[in-house]
């Protein structure tokens, strides 16, 4: 038995031993020299020092792909297409990757070390995307665990966004914290709001980002923001819509009604269900009821789940009070943010109505 | 599993012990109980699942349970690379013995997937030896020793 312990021990010390020689050697002698990462076959090119990986040799060109976890190969988002010179797929990317997406050459591109010259797809979307180096304007404590924050553009610059994009938000080092991380939070402001970005923080206990947000950014402080991203904004049906969110989960609602004020798009009915457990709970409702005052097409619906004073908001869970506002729900289209837990009851109770579940949109905060 | 690179406070609390002795010792423990991960962890699953859809309102479970389900927005890698865990942590007080776990969907991943309890002092820890009184769990298997 001995001896074959003794084998198995010394055969894993020589292997570790030459990975690590390898590790050395190629920091110390590999030497990639200039490479051209071609964009969207010519769309863009950029020439990059070989050797990192592809998420950051296109963010250091300010090509930035969606990364939820800065790099570190164990979220899956920083997808694309490497259609020439990315090299073998690697036993880390396939856990993220479908059948289909390993047949058609998606990769994963904090994984793709780049060696030489790369050809990559991305959609088109993401060449607009760009990061800003924003200033505090404003930090408004909403409710006792959500802060609104203002963040003020570069003079000159502005931002091209569809209500109800996210941005993500750069943390810097902080504590234990040695490194910048970055989370996505929707835009709670209007697109006409080009110069300043608006955003709706709830606090994370023990989140990295939250946490930055909540005890160390103050008015006045620089902060980036990448963006803006995402798949949750208002279709142009001409549909009735309904719109649930519940705690941050109003900030793509609001960015989506400011920008219908905005397009003067009063054709629609729209209805904003917002869900909360108590009073303390609810904020932006005196901005909400102003509009409602303005705008007969918008009603603004704020329900108490379980708040046994006197108020004057709808009582019961949000989908109980949506469920009982309405009949018939096929001709109507609905925009859902909220925890996934939030969501999947919305649809049933929209899907039991009659709406089509293509017609129900949601970000569901993740 | 430190602090500051994944989530905020790390995976180990103030458990100086090596990764792999916390996951023995448990495990150990597990064993002389005669309960197994999978058992805690379809449990507090479950506990999890009648406190959710409740919009983060506290609710009574079995009479006994006081349980609230944060929503929150996002994921959390786990740290053996193995995907990404929504976000929201479950808070129980047990009535009964006034004890207390927090947990969120990560801290069922690693318990059932890599037998990882969390280190001691980590406000994710579920201890077996605690977990077995507040969840009032019988033994799945029969003691080799008798």
């Amino acid at each position: 038995m001995t001896p074959i312990i003794t084998a198995v021990l010394v055969l894993s010390a020589l292997s570790g031993l030459l990975t690590l020689l390898l590790l050395v050697a190629e920091f110390f002698f590999a030497n990639y020299g200039e490479c051209i990462i071609d964009v969207n076959n010519g769309e863009k090119t950029f020439k990059v020092e070989g050797g990192a990986n592809l998420l950051t040799s296109l963010a250091s060109q300010k090509l930035f792909l969606p990364s939820g976890c800065g790099g570190r190969g164990s979220c899956g988002t920083c997808k694309c297409r490497v259609l020439d010179g990315g090299g073998p797929l690697l036993p880390t990317e396939t856990p993220y990757l479908t059948d289909e997406e390993q047949k058609t050459a998606v990769r994963l591109s904090c994984q793709v070390k780049v060696r030489n010259n790369v050809k990559i797809e991305v959609p088109k979307e993401l060449l607009s995307i760009k990061e800003f180096e924003t200033v505090i304007e404003s930090i408004t404590d909403c409710t006792h665990d959500i802060k609104g924050l203002r963040f003020r553009l570069p003079e000159g610059e502005t931002i091209k966004f569809k209500a109800g994009q996210f941005v993500n938000l750069l943390s810097k080092p902080y504590d234990d914290v040695k490194e910048g991380t970055s989370r996505a939070y929707s835009i709670s402001s209007a697109p006409s709001d080009n110069k300043a970005i608006e955003l709706v923080v709830r606090y994370v206990p023990n989140g990295m980002v939250t946490t930055y947000v909540f005890k160390h950014l103050k008015q006045g402080d620089k902060a980036s923001l990448i963006g803006a991203f995402g798949e949750f904004f208002l279709r142009d049906s001409g549909r009735e819509i309904v719109c649930i969110a519940g705690g941050s989960g109003l900030a793509p609602i609001r960015s989506i009604i400011l920008d219908m004020i905005d397009r003067g798009i009063s054709n629609r009915k729209a209805t904003f269900f917002f869900g909360a457990v108590s009073q303390r709970d609810l904020y932006y409702v005196e901005e909400f009821k102003a509009i409602e005052k303005e705008h007969p097409w918008f009603r603004f619906v704020p329900a108490l789940s379980k708040d046994d004073s006197d108020h004057p908001y709808q009582k019961g869970l949000i989908t109980d009070v949506v469920a009982r506002n309405y009949g018939d729900m096929k001709d109507l289209e609905a925009y859902l943010c909220g925890s996934p837990g939030m969501i999947d009851a919305c649809c049933k109770v929209l899907a039991g109505k009659g709406m089509p579940v293509d017609r129900i949109y949601f970000d569901k905060f993740s | 599993m430190q602090p500051g690179v994944l989530t905020l406070k790390g995976f180990l609390g103030n458990d100086d012990r090596k990764l792999a002795d916390i996951i023995v010792t448990d495990h150990q423990t597990l064993l002389r109980m005669r309960l197994n991960a999978a058992q805690i962890a379809a449990r507090l699953q479950d506990l999890a699942d009648r406190g959710a859809d409740l919009m983060e309102q506290e609710v009574l479970v079995d009479n006994r349970y006081r349980i609230k389900v944060r929503d929150d927005r996002g994921k959390i890698p786990s740290p053996w690379g193995d995907g990404l865990f929504e976000k929201g942590d479950v808070d129980l007080a047990d009535q009964k013995t006034g004890k207390t776990l927090k947990w969120n969907r990560l801290t069922l991943r690693l318990m059932q997937e890599h037998g990882f309890f969390g280190g001691y002092g980590s406000e994710y820890r579920i201890d077996p030896e605690v977990v077995v009184d507040i969840l009032d769990l019988v033994p799945v298997f029969e003691d080799p020793a008798v």
